[in-house]
């Protein structure tokens, strides 16, 4: 295996960088075939009261005025030696601006996550074990009503609760501990749909095995039943759900920051964005990149240590089962 | 603001119980705040935290870069102080700057600074120091990306340190302007050992060193800023009446974009200003005791400057029409409220300088279609005019950084359609407009004003291209009357001399229908919570809480 899954291993990372790179060239082609730039803008604003030659002497410093094909080179040589360079909106340097924002996106995404996690299993649970009287069913059909929902809609329905009625939290003071909940729920929501499908999916699987039915005829109870025994094996291509949730977890976390107001990577995004600020829309792109280049190549590489089932052949694997094989399987 | 206080234990609240214990409070803060008596003392009180929700935290920090903008602006405001203070009425008075005096024909100033002036790392604020203030205002550093100050005076030579407490400034021609426009809100002292950082340097806020009566606590881009008060702070300007410390134990600046969040966080007691409001909600916020400010800078007055080269706008006549065509009180009645004041000339009434000229502003759609008439242009059947197989056409582009000019374009589109006007509306964002509307450009016959100045005399070099001026009117140097009139203006030394003048000019712009006011001027609104009283408004409108205290 060894030799295999190094060639393997080494492959994918390859893959992975070639990803990053052309996500950062991308980037600047789309941004530099709009008109304008962020310091002419800026400039113009009749208040400043500056001339066309003031205008121009400024913009050269940034080298705004070179042709498109060596402001790329600049920006990618200094790249590629992991100098994101400096914004053209604000000046400070790149690294900074998203060093600043990220705890608070990274938090929001890991809480989201969690409460994804957390609603996912106690679907699953009550998909089991639930009396059909109690509306088993109806929560078996709550994950396709959370996939059908958009979350901005649960954010706004939220902020109004708990926010203006019950007064939980301030919408002012976003990052407080009640608002970033709010928040994560509203992000958690819509991706606890697709764990608990697969989630449900894999413990109807399981509980139709012989060993669960030897458990359950010596006695198991059902939670003990669930917890040590039918929950490991049916979550196993969670892990696969999961590494295909991040790309949620980052985009919804960018609406979820705009609609309760906070200040992560999402609202970095919306403000260079509307100012054409291209070094920084690079770099979070190639970031976002790199976070889903990173979670996929993980999981692809863990994935054969995991399950045996999977093994790697001429530093080839057999593709991590997707979401509809699983779904399908159960 | 009992509310923000006593909702911090929410924060640290691990137990449903402490929360909903805090809710309670909270609730209650909520219901004393709504029963406020009017009855306060009316002496400042020290201490208090205010919050003030504003739209943007603007783009950079670098202090010449961002001085002028609407939003850094309010902070800088705090951080910062001037040479001299300019009052909401322009009134000149001494700050930094003890007093002043200049040579016979205004080319040589000096200034005697207050002494003990310190900046916040405890450096002295001594001439050295204003003199590198002076020159990077006049030069900025573009080479590095720190920009000039587009309205400091092109005519400035050099100035010098005489001693610790003196500085001697020379110009190449006449500069009447220059001490009123030591207190514009590009012309901010920083310490130089700040000035001399890099720009990335600059950018962080946190990195600042400046003398205002607050310093910056803490900062977040796109989140917050916080000030906090210094308390050795001893020399604001006298005209406000204090020259002490501040009030306020800190000014939280909170970004909230979006506008009614803004207005309804202040009405339900979470925060205590909220800046640009919409004008509809100012009345009924009013009446439900808000206190409502709509401060006048010095300035344009909002209108439009005609390009004379773009035809029919060549015309006298069709120029004098559209001047009198337009009803302006129906602007404030409709798309404002009474808080705004009518145009009486193309600049504002507060300049100093300013005189009134309201009979030439006043609505005469009868003279205005007598004069198209005579022009030759024919009303057509479907009620507009025409001339040589043209229609008599006005394009005008909304100006993006004035929420309300779109309403106001359609509100006078509507009355110049009565006379015969064929108006085309062209509303674009920021970056658009940037690059396709010009003042004097080709396809623009009229250009929508919204500039602040700190001195009338810079408005004579705008108006032609004489000096590198900006050519409002796409006249160039050919009209005679305006360049005398220019000329007289700029080489003024003293306002005897100079007031007449001014006076002279802004009738004839008026008359020649080169400038057609619509309104004047009000960019920033303020709503604010009853308790906090005493901020003030200066020359550029912005509202400063220096002098402001939180009554019990």
């Amino acid at each position: 295996m060894s030799r295999g899954y190094l060639s393997f291993a080494l492959r994918r990372l390859a893959q992975a960088i070639v990803v990053i790179l052309v996500a950062y060239v991308f980037t600047f082609v789309v941004i530099s075939i709009l008109p304008g730039d962020p310091v002419t803008n800026v400039l113009r604003n009749p208040q400043n009261g500056f001339s066309e030659d003031d205008i121009a002497r400024i913009v050269g410093y940034y080298g705004l005025d070179q042709p498109i094909h060596v402001q790329l080179w600049r920006s990618l040589s200094k790249f590629l030696v992991g100098d994101l360079g400096v914004s053209l909106r604000s000046n400070r340097p790149v690294a900074d601006l998203i060093g600043e924002v990220l705890g608070s996106t990274l938090l929001l995404a890991a809480a989201g996550l969690a409460v994804a996690l957390l609603l996912a299993v106690a679907i699953a649970y009550g998909s089991q074990f639930l009396p059909k009287r109690y509306g088993q069913d109806l929560l078996r059909t709550l994950p396709s009503f959370f996939l059908s929902v958009p979350n901005f809609v649960i954010g706004l329905v939220l902020i109004h609760v708990f926010a203006f009625q019950f007064r939980l939290f301030r919408v002012i003071d976003a990052e407080s501990p009640w608002a970033t909940l709010f928040a994560a729920i509203a992000l958690g929501v819509p991706v606890s749909a697709q764990i608990a499908e697969v989630l449900i999916a894999g413990l109807d699987h399981e509980s139709r095995q012989e060993y669960a039915e030897v458990a359950r005829s010596r006695g198991l109870g059902q939670a003990r039943l669930f917890a040590r025994h039918l929950l490991k094996p049916a979550s196993l291509p969670v892990v696969t759900v999961i590494a295909l949730t991040v790309g949620e977890l980052l985009g919804g976390s960018l609406i979820t920051e705009t609609i309760f107001g906070r200040t992560g990577v999402g609202s970095l995004i919306q403000r260079s964005v509307t100012t054409q600020d291209t070094p920084v829309l690079q770099a979070v792109v190639s970031l976002a990149a790199l976070v889903f280049v990173t979670v996929n190549l993980v999981a692809d590489l863990v994935y054969p240590l995991l399950d045996p089932r999977v093994r790697v052949v001429d530093g080839r694997t057999a593709p991590r089962p997707t979401v509809q094989e699983v779904g399908a399987a159960g | 603001m009992t509310t923000t206080r006593r909702a911090r234990p929410v924060r640290r609240a691990r137990h449903l119980f402490a929360a909903l214990a805090a809710m309670v409070v909270l609730l209650a803060g909520c219901s004393s705040a709504g029963n406020a008596s009017e009855a306060g003392s009316g002496r400042p009180t020290d201490g208090g935290d205010i919050t003030f929700l504003i739209d943007s935290l603007g783009t950079t920090w670098i202090p010449n870069n961002s001085a002028i903008s609407s939003f850094e602006g309010n902070i800088w405001g705090h951080v910062t102080d001037k040479l001299v203070y300019v009052d909401a009425n322009g009134q000149v008075s001494p700050w930094v700057a003890e007093s002043w005096e200049q040579n016979q024909n205004a080319t040589e100033f000096t200034l005697h600074l207050k002494q003990g002036v310190t900046f916040s790392d405890g450096s002295a604020l001594d001439a050295a120091a204003v003199v590198t203030n002076l020159d990077i205002w006049s030069k900025g550093r573009p080479q590095d990306g720190i920009n000039p100050i587009g309205l400091f005076p092109k005519t400035y030579d050099h100035a010098e340190a005489v001693d610790a407490s003196t500085v001697k400034v020379y110009f190449t021609a006449p500069t009447l302007g220059f001490i009123p426009t030591l207190g514009y809100h590009g012309s901010i002292l920083i310490s130089p050992k700040t000035l001399a950082s890099p720009a990335s340097d600059q950018a962080d806020l946190s990195k600042t060193v400046a003398s205002g009566p607050f310093t910056v606590q803490s900062w977040k881009e796109g989140d917050h800023v916080t000030l906090v008060r210094r308390k050795d702070y001893n020399w604001g300007p006298a005209a406000l009446g204090q020259t002490g410390p501040a009030h306020l134990d800190s000014i939280t600046f909170k970004q909230v974009p979006e506008q009614s969040l803004r207005v309804s966080s202040v009405q339900s007691g979470q925060a205590d200003v909220a800046y640009n409001a919409s004008p509809q909600e100012l009345e009924s916020l009013k009446s439900e005791g808000f206190t409502v400010a709509v401060p006048r800078y010095l300035g344009f007055v909002n209108g439009w400057a005609i390009n004379t080269k773009v035809a029919p706008y060549d015309d006298l006549r069709v120029r004098q029409a559209l001047q009198a065509g337009i009803n302006r009180q129906q602007i404030i009645d409709t798309v404002y409220t009474p808080d705004w004041k009518p145009a009486t000339s193309f600049i504002q009434s507060n300049v100093p300088g300013a005189t009134d000229h309201s009979n030439l502003l006043g609505y005469d759609p009868v003279k205005a279609n007598q004069l198209l008439d005579e022009a030759g242009w024919v009303k057509g059947a479907d009620g507009v005019r025409v001339k040589d197989g043209k229609p008599l056409t006005l394009t005008l582009y909304s100006n993006p950084y004035l929420a309300t000019s779109k309403s106001i374009d359609e509100l006078l589109a509507q009355q110049l359609t009565t006379i015969g006007w064929k108006v085309d509306i062209q509303a674009y964002d920021v970056v658009t407009y940037g690059q396709r509307v010009k003042v004097g450009g080709a396809a623009v016959p009229a250009y929508e004003i919204t500039r602040s100045f700190i001195d009338a005399g810079t408005v004579a070099g705008i108006l032609t291209d004489a000096n590198k001026g900006e050519d409002w009117f796409g006249l160039g140097e050919s009209d005679p009357t305006l360049n005398a009139l220019r000329d007289g203006i700029a080489k003024a030394s003293s306002l005897d001399q100079r007031n007449p003048l001014l006076d002279q000019l802004q009738s004839y712009v008026l008359e020649q229908g080169y400038f057609i006011p619509r309104t004047q001027i009000v960019q920033r609104i303020y709503v604010q919570n009853p308790k906090l009283k005493g901020e003030t408004y200066n020359g550029v409108a912005y509202a400063n809480y220096y002098t402001a205290y939180l009554e019990k």
